[in-house]
């Protein structure tokens, strides 16, 4: 048994190799640098240095806020799009069925930049087609990208384009893993159509809704292309600037590496927590 | 209470038509058991009695209410699944009191009713578990429950015992007997086990690839087939066929020469139909129905192949020419493999079918 561990361990040795220099070395690395003033040479140890900038930062509270006002929103608002759409998908009445599954698909697998560009396209003050819709219903047309709300609510639309449909079909197998006999028992028991999908479905969906709901608030945590691409960095000035953007724009505009490490580990951190309260609200009753 | 009746059912799922035309009166408080082999049409018979499938064709009555275009939920049936179709996220006890609960039913009334099913089918120690943390049988059980709770008029059952292993099973089936017993309602039960037709059954419904082919008590299909398929599928082991040819009638009687039996002829009275003389007929003769030899009309040898010994009694597989015949064998007078006997037909004892499977009577 130990020499066929051995043997294992040693066809794993490059990977492992690989795994510890570029995976576990930067995750130790950065937490070390987050300690760390990197604006000085040589660097020097100095631990209040960034975490104490970190808890009086006005720019860090402005990321922190944004980033959560956008997980509390988005986050269910997609859940529930995402559970709508695997129910239709899942709908016997559906024709076409591969075809709705891959256009929900499909937004997954377009480049971050095209998708960008066509959402600012599409929502441009005057040329957009939203603004003309709006305006065809009589509401005046919006300025998506100059009014802070305006620009979060922007924001949310396209995570929420991008990533419901992938939520969708996760959801969908957990619906086809239901048997079907239980609705046709609960059928013979009379209960509705709407009531089985409150007392059935949901119920037995809630795994994979907790699996579906801890994605995406890791996604969230870590939002940066939307704000960083379709409301030009965070923009209307730092209206919707993310703790993903602030990271970059410490680690990789001012090139400070220390701040950038303990805004990293806050993510985490954050991601975590949040994940583990989800986690907790959603256990099985014992 | 009620008694069903199928009149000309038929079903068809696009254009296959899979049950053609079935004629089924089922009396009130009977147990019937349809029975055939796998996808000859049984279940789809069942669903369309509990409305989970639409009816192509004819009428189903319940307590004689044509009940084609009416809701499962109001048909006063209930459905025992093969899967047992439990919800799986609920304890024994919400699933049970579930349908009456979504109904408005009054608490008092659903929890009289929900205890009283457990005292019945004895798991009221388990109404705090969940289906995941029951056995097969006591998933079984909880399966029966949840229909003893809706106090249905008629109970059907869709192989309700084919997951469970073969002990579990006899003692399952020996409880459902006693939960007719004790409600006395309607039971239609559908099994391809045709030990479980047999002791369960106040009348059998044999089918066949979507047709009725008899309906009657257990024995009146044992001693009294219809026909050759009905014959071959109720009693185990399994009815022997021997190929036969009819040389003459006479005297309100045929008599037929075995094919691979160095021309053993047997004299077999008739009564209603009388084959042509050159007619190749099939002669159906039950495992203990050889005889000894000598105390038949008609002895045959044969080499034994193998046997089966059971205690009571012994199988011998022994070979007559092409045909492998089934003989049964009290235990004291047990063959050994190789053994060359003889066994004796007796011709009240055996019954006679034509070529296309009919009954010569
Ligand atoms: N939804 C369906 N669509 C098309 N054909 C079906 C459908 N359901 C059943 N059938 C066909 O109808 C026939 C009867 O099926 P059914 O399930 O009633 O058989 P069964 O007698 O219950 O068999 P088993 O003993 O295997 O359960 C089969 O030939 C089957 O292929
Ligand atoms: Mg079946």
């Amino acid at each position: 048994m130990r020499t066929q561990n051995a043997t294992a361990y040693r066809f794993l040795t490059p990977y492992l190799l690989i795994f510890a220099i570029f995976w576990i070395w930067p995750i130790i690395s950065s937490f070390i640098i987050s300690f760390q003033a990197t604006r000085t040479v040589p660097w020097r140890f100095a631990p209040a240095f960034n975490w104490g900038r970190l808890i009086g930062d006005p720019a860090f509270y402005n990321a922190l806020k944004n980033t959560l006002l956008i997980l509390v929103i988005q986050v269910p608002v997609m859940i529930a799009l995402a559970i709508v759409m695997a129910v239709l998908l899942n709908s016997p009445l559906l024709k076409a069925r591969g075809l709705y599954r891959f256009a929900f698909f499909a937004p997954v697998v377009v480049g971050e930049v095209a998708y960008s560009a066509v959402f600012r396209l599409m929502f441009s003050l005057d040329f957009g087609i939203v603004n003309k819709l709006l305006n065809s219903v009589g509401i005046s047309k919006i300025d998506w990208f100059s009014n802070v709300t305006p620009a979060m609510a922007l924001i949310m639309i396209a995570v929420t384009w991008r990533w419901a449909g992938y939520n969708a079909i996760i959801i969908l197998a957990g619906l086809q893993s239901i048997p079907e006999d239980v609705y046709e028992a609960a059928t013979l028991d009379r209960v509705s159509r709407v009531k089985q999908f409150f007392h059935i479905t949901l119920p037995l969906l809630k795994p994979v809704i907790v699996f579906c709901a801890v994605l995406s608030i890791i996604g969230t945590m870590q939002l940066f292309t939307e704000p960083f691409l379709i409301t030009e960095r965070g923009g209307p000035g730092g209206g919707t600037e993310t703790l993903g953007l602030l990271l970059y724009r410490q680690g990789f505009r001012s090139l400070n590496f220390g701040y950038a490490s303990a805004v990293a580990y806050t993510m985490a951190g954050l991601a975590i927590a949040i994940t583990l309260v989800q986690l907790w609200l959603m256990r099985e009753p014992k | 209470m009620a008694a069903v009746t199928l009149t000309n059912v038929v079903k068809r799922f696009g254009i296959f038509e899979v049950v053609h035309g079935a004629n089924i009166d089922i009396a009130d408080g009977e147990f019937v058991v349809f029975v055939g082999p796998s996808g000859c049409g049984k279940s789809t018979l069942l669903r369309m009695i509990a409305g989970l499938e639409d009816i192509s064709g004819g009428d189903i009555a319940i307590g004689g209410k044509v009940m084609n275009d009416v809701e499962p939920a109001d048909r006063g049936i209930a459905m025992v699944f093969q899967s047992y179709a439990l919800y799986p996220h609920m304890t024994v006890e919400q699933n049970l009191s579930f349908g009456l609960r979504m109904n408005g039913n009054p608490k008092a009334d659903t929890e009289r009713r929900v205890r009283k099913a457990a005292e019945i089918l004895r798991i009221d120690e388990l109404m705090q578990r969940r289906p995941k943390q029951l056995s097969g049988g006591q998933r079984q059980r909880v399966a029966i429950g949840r229909a003893i709770v809706r106090e249905p008029q008629v109970f059907l059952f869709d192989e309700p015992l084919s997951n469970l292993d073969a002990e579990l099973r006899v003692q399952m089936r020996v409880e459902i007997s006693r939960l007719h017993k004790e409600l006395g309602v309607t039971m239609i039960y559908v099994t391809h086990d045709q030990t479980e037709a047999m002791t369960l059954a106040d009348r059998i419904v044999v089918l066949k690839a979507g047709n009725v082919e008899q309906i009657g008590a257990p024995l009146d299909l044992y001693d009294d087939p219809a026909n050759r398929f009905v014959a071959g599928f109720i009693g185990s082991p399994k009815m022997n066929f021997l190929s036969a040819k009819v040389v003459d009638t006479s005297n309100s009687a045929a008599i037929i020469e075995l094919a691979h039996h160095g021309g053993a002829r047997l004299r077999k009275p008739l009564c209603e139909t009388f084959p042509a003389i050159g007619a190749e007929v099939v002669l159906g003769v039950r495992p203990e129905h050889f005889f000894e030899a000598g105390e038949g009309d008609c002895d045959i040898p044969v080499k034994a192949d193998v046997a089966e010994h059971l205690g009571s009694v012994s199988y011998v597989y022994a070979n007559a020419g092409p045909e492998e015949l089934i003989v049964e064998r009290e235990a004291s007078r047990q063959r050994a493999s190789g053994d060359h006997f003889k066994v004796s037909i007796k011709a009240e004892r055996a019954l006679l079918f034509d070529k296309a499977g009919a009954r010569i009577r």
